[in-house]
């Protein structure tokens, strides 16, 4: 089947079976390599993207539920020169050891601040509870969340 | 930048979040390897059975499968494993296998889906042996042995003073059983590598936390000599002592040295979970004893670890275990029996502690039983019986100067002070508990040396090369700042090549706390011998004298003119000679003694202490942790944010081990039913750290990544109990343990 989407800010399209999940689509056709397989069951997040806005898991996504919509992998968050706030507050406050979960954390992050630009300590809490990481403990991820969303004041 | 200004200490950026944070940065399984072959593996489906006979014609006659390889294909000696003395894990099964999980055969084929579908179809012959699931039923008699040599895999004794005569003489003594379970280290990136041909060379880059030790096992099973492997890590995605064992890198390189093609493996976290390394489950046997006032006269325990079907680091686990069964106490007599046995689950092999969380479970509920029977604050009990400097520890090791346990308790004393009681609360009970720990920085009573070196770069600035595996927990930069520091330079001046065997020597596993320590104070010694060499090399230059030469970081000043690195190094090379400063160090043990135990199996200790609140909801037994403060004795701070997230992070997996983590062996296969802590389970924890210098250690430092954890599960499992009124003796304190033990309160 054809899909055509937006991904990153840019249109794209591609070819693809009816069982290809949106992760396998983003890193083996556009080589997004930021989202990733932890579980490939939907449980650990980092895999997780934006589809219109709201975090999904890309290893469950249906890549021909794609069509029409707006995709962003981290990568589209803010590249080297233009960081989104979220990704220097996670340089800052020691929120990146390994790396792995980074990108499923900050997109489960930004699906926050897009619909609820000033949450509570508990609702990014709750909005990162998809994503497991196994090397910080989290308090620097939830500090740097609520330090990005302070500057965004 | 001045060489003033001092980098050890200060964060700094590290290097790796950049690329992390944007997404750029490439994990194994994120490379494209044109031409690579796809790799599957067919597994065992029994726990302990004879191979009869494999038929891989099917599988075979697939389209797009290129080739099956069985232990017949294994061209070297198909056995491997960390400990010298128990070398005895096969690639691929060879006559039998010892767990459901185990490689029985490998599949290279075009496609993915071609090498699983193909992996689906061989067919193993199996004669059903009796399988051994705990330590009791493997070393009881009619067991079928596991492994030739029988199923006991290592024992250790250790024995000081004389334990049955403070044990009559005790006021008090306690003593009880505690077990802890088997735990999955569940980093986020699964096991992943590929291998190439680099002209006649084996090249394999892989998740890895040991790639020297990978090397020499690969050359083995490969047959190979040491020039025609060569390992090198990927950025790895947490390791904490499961990437220390050989997984996919076997696989890659076996397929690409008899191919010789590119080939490509990445384990489903499924595979992880059945092929991967666990956490040592423990049960321990605890007898103290103490007087009146509440000093400690003895203890006495017992310990068996399930090391499941292979040895892997159960040797270093049993050991490392009865070392620390006293805690950081003062014992004068004390009697230690530590077992690894084989059973047939899935390998048991180092995992954040190497058993020493196990053991404090069992040392700190002792301490709170002597507290409770004595009626003595339980803080109170362990400052009174704390380490000191030239105290001796169980093994008879006068300790040093960087003893900072004490420190560490009246800090949490303190805290708790300030905590003051808790609000009450009719839907709940409120406990408060206490933990410590001490922790032997480095592999036990054995040469673990690290090396490292600095050489000049095309640029006219410096390289430091070294093989320490940074595997997320920023090893890098903490090297990088000792590097700096030395040389007076900034992180930033610094070129950095690592774990890579072709261009780097060997710095030991990342593992046992070890790296800053041991691979810190190699890299200083290579930063001050490269200075000294460039003064002295500038001084038959110039014909200045060293005494009026300095280092600046790029070159060498005497009175008028720097001389660069590059003119130095060009200098030296005329002579047949290098501008190299080749850093050792190895820390200063002495074995254990086969019989009593007894020797200097550290040269260093990293101590803590932890305090947590918790609250148990008395309708459904949930327990959550509302507070967590920590503090660590480091010795010195090298990176502070890298050290307060080791404590972060540590306690969180503690978490995991005090409250929910219990691998089922038969029914866990992924994160759906294996449950770590979310954001949602830790507290906020309050990590804090105290700097009591180690002379011995680069600027001071020790080390934190495993002392992180170990003081956690104790604290918590004193608060349940604090809060309840019933110990809890078996982990993790899971609903049903927590709801028995409220029923059981309510019998009261």
């Amino acid at each position: 089947m054809f899909v055509e989407f937006t991904l990153n800010g840019e249109k794209v399209s591609a070819e693809i079976s009816g069982e290809t999940t949106a992760l396998a689509l983003l890193r083996e056709n556009f080589d997004l390599i930021g989202a990733k397989e932890g579980c490939g069951v939907g449980e650990c997040g980092a895999c997780t993207i934006l589809v219109d806005g709201v975090a999904v898991n890309g290893c469950l996504y249906l890549a021909g539920k794609l069509d029409g919509r707006e995709v962003v992998t981290v990568e589209g968050v803010g590249g080297e020169d233009a960081l989104d706030p979220l990704q220097k507050k996670f340089m800052e406050h020691g929120a990146v050891q390994c790396g792995y979960c980074t990108p499923g954390m900050l997109l489960s992050a930004k699906a926050l601040l897009i619909r609820n630009p000033k949450p509570t300590l508990d609702e990014v809490k709750v909005a990162i509870s998809g994503n497991l990481c196994r090397c910080t403990g989290y308090t620097p991820i939830v500090k740097a969340i609520m330090a990005a969303t302070e500057e965004g004041k | 930048m001045s060489s003033l200004e001092k980098v050890v200490g200060v964060d700094g950026d590290r290097r790796d979040t950049l690329s992390k944070v944007t997404g750029r940065e490439r994990f194994s399984g994120d490379y494209k390897v044109p031409g690579a072959l796809a790799l599957a593996i067919a597994r065992s489906t029994e726990a302990h059975a004879l191979i009869k006979n494999i038929d891989s014609s099917k599988a075979q006659a697939l389209p797009w499968v290129v080739r099956v390889f069985t232990a017949r294909d294994v061209p070297g000696e198909n056995s491997y494993g960390i400990i010298p003395i128990t070398k005895d894990q096969p690639m691929l099964a060879e006559g039998k296998v010892r767990f459901k999980g185990e490689a029985v055969a490998l599949v290279a084929a075009e496609t993915l889906e071609a090498a699983r579908e193909a992996a689906a179809l061989i067919r193993v012959d199996y004669e059903p042996l009796k399988a051994s699931f705990t330590p009791e039923e493997a070393l009881a008699d009619g067991a079928d042995k596991i492994h030739e040599k029988g199923n006991l895999c290592f024992e250790h004794d250790s024995l000081m003073g004389d334990p049955d005569k403070a044990f009559a003489e005790a006021a008090v003594v306690v003593e009880d059983t505690y077990t802890t379970s088997s735990i999955e280290h569940s980093y986020m990136e699964p096991e992943s590598g590929f291998a190439v041909m680099e002209d006649d060379i084996v090249a394999v880059t892989v998740s890895t936390q040991n790639p020297h030790y990978d090397h020499a096992d690969l050359c083995r099973l490969l047959g190979l000599e040491n020039d025609k492997v060569r390992v090198k890590q990927a950025t790895t995605g947490g390791g904490f002592g499961g990437k220390l064992d050989l997984s996919v890198h076997s696989y890659v390189a076996l397929a690409t040295l008899l191919t010789g093609r590119p080939s490509r493996l990445t384990y489903t976290r499924e595979e992880s979970f059945a092929a991967s390394a666990k956490r040592h489950s423990f049960t321990m046997k605890y007898r103290t004893a103490a007087d009146a006032e509440g000093n400690l006269l003895a203890v006495d325990a017992e310990l068996i670890a399930d090391t499941g079907a292979y040895a892997s680091y159960g040797v270093a686990v049993a050991m490392r275990a009865a070392v620390h069964a006293a805690g950081p106490y003062m014992v004068p007599n004390s009697r230690v029996y530590s077992r690894a046995v084989y059973t047939n689950h899935v390998f048991s092999g180092a995992m954040r502690g190497f058993g020493v969380p196990q053991v404090a479970l069992a040392h700190e509920s002792q301490m709170e039983k002597i507290a409770a029977k004595l009626g003595i604050d339980p803080i109170e009990l362990r400052l009174k019986n704390a380490l000191k400097p030239g105290d001796k520890t169980i093994t008879g090791q006068v300790l040093g100067d960087s003893v900072g346990i004490r420190e560490c308790l009246e800090k949490i004393k303190a805290v708790r002070d300030g905590w003051g009681a808790a609000a009450d609360d009719p839907d709940c009970f409120r406990g408060i508990g206490v933990g410590a720990m001490l922790y032997g920085i480095g592999n036990t009573g054995v040469s673990n040396p690290s090396t490292a070196q600095i050489r000049v770069n095309e640029a006219g600035g410096v390289t430091l090369y070294t093989g320490c595996a940074d595997i997320g927990q920023g090893s890098d930069h903490a090297l990088l700042a000792i590097c700096a520091e030395t040389l007076g330079l900034s992180r930033e001046d610094i070129a950095l090549v690592r774990a890579d065997t072709k261009l780097t020597t060997n710095a030991g596993a990342t593992s046992a706390s070890r790296q800053t320590y041991i691979s810190g104070n190699a890299v200083k010694d290579a930063s001050e011998k490269f200075m000294a060499k460039a003064i002295e090399e500038t001084a038959k230059i110039t014909g200045k004298d060293i005494a009026d030469l300095c280092f600046t970081g790029t070159g060498v000043k005497g009175a008028e003119r720097e001389v660069t690195l590059t003119e130095i190094a060009e200098s030296l090379k005329e002579q047949g000679n290098e501008l190299i400063g080749e850093g050792y160090f190895d820390p200063e043990t002495v074995p254990l003694d086969h019989h009593t135990g007894q020797g200097k199996p550290y040269s260093t200790y990293g101590f803590a202490a932890q305090l947590t609140r918790v609250h148990v909801d008395k309708a459904t037994a949930e327990v959550k942790v509302e507070k967590l403060f920590a503090v660590h004795d480091i010795g010195k701070a090298i990176y502070p944010q890298g050290v307060i997230g080791q404590i972060s992070g540590g306690s969180a997996m503690g978490v995991g081990l005090a409250l929910m983590e219990e691998f089922d062996h038969a029914s866990d296969k992924n994160f759906d039913t294996y449950l770590i802590p979310t954001v949602l389970d830790v507290p906020d924890v309050e990590a804090s750290f105290i700097e009591h210098a180690e002379p011995t250690g680069p600027y001071g430092a020790k080390g934190v990544g495993e002392p992180a954890l170990i003081p956690t599960a104790p604290a918590i499992v004193n608060a349940i109990s604090d809060a309840v009124g019933v110990r809890i003796t078996s982990l993790p304190a899971n609903l049903e343990r927590v709801h028995r033990a409220l029923q059981l309160m309510g019998g009261k």
